[in-house]
């Protein structure tokens, strides 16, 4: 089942045209691909209005062009956060936008995957490409808690590790508006159920998620997900002083990464609660 | 599981005098003297074998950063709040009677609500805890005690099993205070008390009617008799003393409610990255951080 047949690229033309006018002026040396965001369209489509209810707040807080970061927790295999947020700002009322996603791939062997991920707008990560998307005015995602979102235990959900702060200094560096993004819904929809760290070390393998679907279920199932409802939230930004001595503008990296880390981790906490109470 | 040899202590006759061969430091600084907010401490004596009992055998609190207390004058500590009961005001003081050199009490400031339930209102003053407001802070302060805030306030300790260890918004009113009188801040993360009470659902309207701050469900409460529901599950403690943080800034700085939040927001955060490393590393709920070190 392809996909493209699904939704042929010209409906696709009509449905998004702003969002298409917008991505046609970004970046695309890591290798941008329209046609293939085309393809995977009906899928995010499904899974954020139909599968996972996404409910987005703050979306309008994050500019309408030039370059800001957002930050944010993850959690799977298949970064789906990274994902959804994507899908809300190509599908944002006032001014779509492309969102480019710092990811680390290097652990990712197959090629046509990498491609597949270049051509959505995944990004591998190091300060030079961060630093080359910031200047070009693009928007990027950076989601700094690394494999150990991925790993996280069930019991640890909605408990953001300690955030990586060299993945921000580049965005502090140029002295970027940096927004946070908290996502609720995403540990719960494919929720890890044993850490299989021993199995993990015999594979060599730096992740390795064992979820209710992951490696149990032939291929398209093995992507499976429970239909839980997302909530995401995009905050302010804090406003910062950027400077030029190195020693103070590793401090003030490390310090925008941890009121940024906090800031997530208490919205988080803020809509986890306002959930409990509307079960109840 | 608790040993319950020290509960022996619970039936002194004499408790002041059991207290006094104890921490005879303790007494003989915090005995005489005059206080205006009603210490008294032959009711702390009585209560202490009990919250001693508890720290020691029940919850085998573990404390860590007990060296970050200052010998003597002001501090703030700021904690989260947990387990319905504020216990963990009790398992604070404990460590810092018992372990510090020399001995210091905590002061804590506490919501109006205890004060209007009549027999909780003198036990409350008794033990030698003040009603929150800013002069009795500053008072405190200014004679150089140790001063407990748990700014997450009543909301805290009601917080439901799920929500264990998520805190709620820090008000930002300690910062004011540590600025305006130049106090340093002891931020403290406890892991355990959320989880002695596991409190299902908060029943909204059967508080208002009872006029209760919360009106939880948990295993025991309201189905056990009067003072079994009391009874918490045996957890092990684990309690992390920060190291002080001294706010340079002038006292005229305090009326910045933009940097006030600020620094709150960035000491909550503190206590929460803390909360989320301390709960990661622990292996058991019952035996906690070392299983080895138990058997």
């Amino acid at each position: 089942m392809n996909p493209s047949k699904l939704l042929p690229i010209k409906k696709f033309t009509e449905e998004y045209r702003p969002y298409i006018k917008a991505a046609r002026q970004t970046e695309k040396n890591y290798g941008f691909d329209l046609r293939r965001v085309a393809q995977v369209e009906p899928v995010l489509a499904f899974l954020y209005e139909q599968w996972w209810r996404v409910q987005v707040s703050g979306l309008d807080r994050l500019p309408k062009n030039g370059p800001a970061v957002i930050v944010g927790n993850n959690s799977g295999l298949i970064p789906w956060p990274a994902l959804m947020a994507l899908f809300a700002l190509m599908t944002r009322e006032a001014a779509p936008r492309r969102l480019n996603i710092i990811a680390d791939m290097d652990w990712v062997e197959d090629p046509s995957i990498k491609a597949a991920a270049a051509q959505l707008g995944f990004v591998p990560w190091s300060s030079e490409n961060m630093k080359a998307l910031l200047n070009a005015g693009e928007l990027v995602a950076v989601f700094p808690e690394g494999l150990a979102a991925i790993n996280k235990p069930f019991s640890e959900r909605y408990r953001v590790r300690d955030f990586d702060w060299t993945r921000l200094l580049p965005a502090i560096e140029l002295g970027v508006n940096i927004y946070t993004m908290s996502t609720v819904g995403c540990d719960e929809a494919i929720p890890n159920i044993l850490t299989a760290d021993k199995l993990k070390a015999l594979l060599g393998l730096p992740a390795l998620p064992v979820t209710p679907f992951f490696p149990w279920l032939p291929f398209p199932f093995n992507l499976g997900s429970f239909p839980v409802r997302w909530y995401m939230h995009f905050g302010r930004h804090t406003p910062y002083k950027t400077t030029t001595d190195r020693d103070a503008l590793e401090e003030l990296a490390k310090s925008q990464t941890r009121f940024a880390q906090g800031e997530i981790q208490a919205e988080l906490n803020r809509l986890l609660r306002g959930r409990v109470k509307s079960y109840i | 599981m608790a040993n319950w040899q020290n509960l022996k202590t619970l039936g002194f006759v004499d408790p002041l005098g059991a207290l006094k061969k104890r921490c005879p430091e303790f007494v003989k600084r915090y005995a005489d003297g005059e206080d205006e907010f009603g210490f008294k401490i032959d009711v702390f004596a009585r209560w202490e074998p009990f919250f001693r009992f508890c720290f020691e055998d029940y919850f085998k609190v573990e404390v860590r950063g007990l060296e970050n207390v200052p010998r003597d004058g002001a501090a703030l500590f700021i904690g989260n709040h947990s387990g319905l009961l504020p216990i963990d005001a009790g398992m604070l003081a404990i460590p810092l009677l018992h372990s510090l050199k020399p001995p210091r009490r905590v002061r804590y400031l506490v919501t109006d609500w205890f004060f209007n339930v009549p027999g909780v209102r003198e036990w409350v003053m008794d033990t030698g805890q003040v009603r929150a407001t800013l002069e009795n802070a500053e008072k405190l302060i200014a004679k150089g005690e140790l001063v407990g805030i748990y700014p997450e306030g009543l909301r805290g300790v009601g917080k439901t099993f799920r929500e264990r260890y998520r805190l709620i918004d820090f008000h930002p009113g300690f910062v004011q205070l540590a600025i305006a009188t130049g106090t340093p801040i002891i931020p403290v993360a406890t892991v355990g008390g959320d989880e002695i009470y596991p409190n299902f659902v908060n029943l909204k309207g059967m508080a208002r009617e009872l006029r209760m701050p919360f009106f939880p469900v948990l295993l025991t409460f309201p189905w056990l008799p009067f003072p079994l529901y009391f009874f918490p599950l045996p957890v092990k403690w684990l309690i992390h003393i920060h190291p002080p943080i001294k706010l340079d800034y002038p006292p005229e700085k305090a009326k910045d409610r933009k940097l006030c939040l600020r620094i709150a927001r960035e000491i909550q955060y503190d206590i929460q990255r803390d909360l989320n490393a301390m709960l990661r590393e622990r292996k058991s709920l019952f035996t906690g951080w070392d299983p080895e070190d138990e058997s």
